[in-house]
Order: C-alpha cells, then structure tokens, then sequence
C-alpha cells in the first residue's frame, strides 16, 4: 500500500532515526561555544552553500 | 555600557551557555568524570564573574541584595545593548 508514497529510489525508508550516544571529546572554548550555538565540535553543522568553506572552531579542552 | 562592563557581561552569558551544555550532557552521562569537571570549571568561573559583574555593576537577578532604592531595575536592559559593538 502507499507504494508511490514517496521518492523510494533513494534506498531510505521514509522515517528511520538513530541517536548514537555521544562520548565526551574536545569542546570548544566558552566563547566559540556561544558563537556557534553548541560546545561541542561534533554537533557544529551549520547550513553552509555547496563550496562555502566550513570554517570548524578551535578545539579547547 | 562601558566596554570593560558588555566584555564582562558576554563573558558571563559565554559561561552561562556552556553550563546548559554540560548540563545536558551530564543528564545522560552522569558517571562522565571528565564532563563533571568541565561542568565544575565553567561553574566556578561563571560564579567568579557574577559576582565581580554585581558588585561593580549592580544587581544581575532579582535575588540579589540591593541597597536603596531597588537597583535591579537600573538600565541597561538587556535588550538595549549592542553586542556588535564590543
């Protein structure tokens, strides 16, 4: 049923989530922290155009 | 707002941030050594800088002491401050 329901040739199920669980690593100092919105380097992905250089934070631990 | 009074007050909100994030981390990895004491570092900063911040500038939250009148309602208001400028 619902066979055409949604875009099926790209191999995913409609829904599928999966949290791994995170391990403490390097985070980035207090202030990079509150810049990027995250402390942790890991979880950093801002919304960036194709060729837009993704400029990462310095690691601070 | 002087220069050296916005640098203190985003040093806080920088601790401030960091705390809610050890703190959410924490919440499911409590037995995290490693993350406690990250936690207990921001923290001690964090009351270092509240307390150097209220005693030059005058009260951050309304549970603290005032002297007369009520200071905590003293400008500026957050929302009058322009971060950009530092």
């Amino acid at each position: 049923m619902n066979y055409d329901y949604y875009d099926r040739n790209k191999g995913m199920q409609l829904a599928m989530a999966y949290v791994p669980f995170q391990r403490l690593n390097q985070v980035f100092d207090p202030k990079e922290a509150l810049m990027n919105g995250t402390l942790f380097p890991e979880l950093y992905m801002p919304y960036k155009r194709k060729g837009q250089d993704l400029d990462g934070g310095r690691y601070y631990e | 707002m002087s220069r050296e009074q916005k640098q203190l007050l985003l040093e806080i909100m920088q601790y401030s941030f960091a705390l809610v994030e050890t703190n959410l981390y924490l919440d499911t990895h409590p037995y995290d050594e490693r993350a406690l004491k990250l936690h207990n570092s921001y923290s001690q900063k964090y009351n270092e800088l509240l307390s150097l911040y209220e005693a030059k500038y005058g009260p951050l939250r309304y549970t603290q002491m005032s002297g007369c009148p009520w200071a905590y309602i003293n400008d500026p208001w957050p929302w009058e401050i322009d971060f950009d400028v530092i």
